[in-house]
C-alpha cells in the first residue's frame, strides 16, 4: 500500500511562516497586519492557509489545492519587544516572496538578516530618549530647569529599565523600578526645591514608560473585530500603566510630600 | 500665542523621535516621523488654542497622522503603524493619568466630606479626559487605515502588475 505525505517543501514552508508570524507578532504588529502578510505569502509560496493568532501563540494549518494533506502547527510566541525594523523588513519580504517568486531558502536568509539588523546605539537612545522626556515638560508647561531635570530623569529610568530588562526580571517589575528611578530624582530635585515648578518634572519624567504600543494596538485590533486579542493586549497596557503608578506611588510614599 | 504653538509643536516632534529611536524603527523614516510629530502638535494644540477641548482636538491630531502615515507609508516603503505610532504617542495624556492617580491616593485617606467631594470631582474629570483621550488617539490613527485599506490595496500597483492564484 502506497503511503502519500505532504511534500518537504511545504513542510519547510509551514515553519517559515510560524517564525515570520512570531517574529511579527513579538515586535508589535497588530492582529490583521499579521494575517494580511502570512496570507500574502502563503499565496506567494502556492499554499493554502488558515491561522489562528492569540497574543502568545499562533496555530497554522497550510494545504494545497486538490490535495487531502495539510499540515497544521503550533507556535509560542516569546515577547522581545517593539521593534519596527523587523515590522518594516518583513512587510518588504511578503510582497517580494509575492511578485518575485522567492524560495524558501531565500526567505529564510532574509528572516536571519532581519533578526541581526543592529539596534541604535546605546548612548544615542538615551540620549535621544532623554530629550523626548524634555520635550514632554516643555510641552506641558515646564521650565529650562525643569526640563533639565525631566532628561536626567528619563536617562536614569531608561538605564534602569535597559539593566533590569537584561537580566531578565519580570517586565512589569522592571517598568517599576524604570518608574521608581525616575521618579526618584524628579522626586529628590522637588524635595530640594530646585526649579520653579518641579511638579512638571515629578509628572513628565516616567511618561517615557506610557505603553503606547499595546494600547493603539488594542484599539486597532478592536476595531479590526480581533477582540480577544484586542482585550488582552488593553489589559497589558493597564498592567504597565499601573506599574508606572506604583513606582511614582512608592517615591511619594518615600519623599512624603 | 502663535510662536508658542511651534515652539511645542516643535518638541512634540521631538518626543515622537524619542519614541521612534526606543522602537528601532529603520533609518530612512526618522525625519518623516519628526515632521509627522510636529504636524499631529500643530494640529492638537492649534485645535486647542480654539477651545475644542482636549479631546477632540487629540482626535482630529491623530486622524491626520493617521491619513498622512499611510502617504508616507507609500512614498517611504515601510507599514502605516512604524509612523503613526511613534508620532502619535507625545498625545498621550500622561499629565492626566498622573493628575488622576494622585487623587485616588489622596482619596484613600481624606477624611473630611466636602474635602472628599472636592478631590472625588477632580479625580473622576482627570480620569474621564485621560480614558476618552486614548480612546480618541487609537480611534484617530486606526480609523484612517480602516477606510483606506480596502481602497489603497485596490489601487496600489503591486496588484495590477499580475493576478496571482492560490
Amino acid at each position: 500500500m502506497k503511503t502519500k505525505t505532504l511534500s518537504e517543501d511545504a513542510r519547510s514552508a509551514g515553519t517559515i511562516l510560524l517564525e515570520t508570524g512570531a517574529m511579527l507578532m513579538s515586535s508589535g504588529a497588530s492582529t490583521h497586519r499579521t494575517r494580511l502578510t502570512l496570507e500574502r505569502m502563503a499565496r506567494g509560496l502556492g499554499y493554502g492557509l488558515e491561522l489562528l493568532i492569540t497574543q502568545r501563540a499562533l496555530m497554522l494549518t497550510i494545504f494545497e489545492q486538490d490535495q487531502p494533506y495539510f499540515l497544521s502547527r503550533l507556535k509560542r510566541i516569546s515577547p522581545h519587544g517593539v521593534n519596527f525594523r523587523i515590522v518594516s523588513g518583513i512587510s518588504h519580504l511578503s510582497w517580494k516572496v509575492l511578485e518575485e517568486n522567492w524560495t524558501i531558502a531565500q526567505i529564510a536568509d532574509e528572516l536571519k538578516r532581519l533578526k541581526s539588523l543592529p539596534h541604535y546605539p546605546r548612548l544615542l537612545v538615551l540620549g535621544l530618549v532623554g530629550l523626548a522626556g524634555a520635550a514632554f515638560c516643555r510641552i506641558f508647561g515646564g521650565g529650562y530647569t525643569e526640563m533639565a531635570i525631566a532628561f536626567i530623569a528619563t536617562i536614569t529610568g531608561l538605564f534602569v529599565r535597559q539593566e533590569t530588562l537584561r537580566i531578565k526580571f519580570n517586565p512589569y517589575l522592571c517598568v517599576f523600578f524604570a518608574a521608581f528611578a525616575a521618579s526618584l530624582v524628579a522626586g529628590l530635585a522637588e524635595h530640594f526645591h530646585i526649579g520653579a515648578d518641579p511638579d512638571k518634572a515629578f509628572a513628565t519624567s516616567v511618561l517615557f514608560l506610557v505603553p503606547g504600543v499595546p494600547l493603539i494596538n488594542s484599539v486597532t485590533d478592536l476595531m479590526d473585530g480581533n477582540i480577544q486579542n484586542g482585550i488582552v493586549r488593553a489589559v497589558n497596557g493597564l498592567m504597565i500603566s499601573f506599574s508606572i503608578a506604583m513606582g511614582l506611588f512608592a517615591v511619594k510614599m518615600i519623599l512624603n510630600f | 500665542m502663535i510662536l508658542e504653538i511651534l515652539i511645542k509643536s516643535f518638541w512634540a516632534g521631538i518626543a515622537a523621535i524619542g519614541f521612534a529611536v526606543l522602537f528601532n524603527v529603520p533609518r530612512r523614516v526618522l525625519f518623516s516621523i519628526w515632521t509627522l510629530g510636529a504636524v499631529g502638535g500643530l494640529i492638537k494644540f492649534t485645535a486647542m488654542y480654539f477651545d475644542s477641548g482636549i479631546v477632540f482636538a487629540s482626535f482630529l491630531g491623530a486622524t491626520i497622522i493617521g491619513i498622512i502615515s499611510i502617504q508616507m507609508a507609500h512614498m517611504r516603503n515601510s507599514p502605516p503603524l512604524v509612523f503613526s505610532i511613534p508620532s502619535v504617542i507625545p498625545m498621550v495624556p500622561g499629565f492626566f493619568a498622573y493628575k488622576m492617580m494622585l487623587g485616588l491616593i489622596a482619596l484613600a485617606n481624606i477624611e473630611k466630606t466636602d474635602v472628599y467631594m472636592q478631590t472625588l470631582i477632580e479625580t473622576v474629570n482627570n480620569g474621564a479626559k485621560m480614558t476618552f483621550v486614548l480612546i480618541a488617539l487609537g480611534i484617530g490613527v486606526a480609523l484612517p487605515m480602516l477606510i483606506m485599506r480596502k481602497e489603497s490595496i485596490k489601487k496600489s500597483p503591486f496588484n495590477k502588475k499580475k493576478k496571482v492564484t492560490v
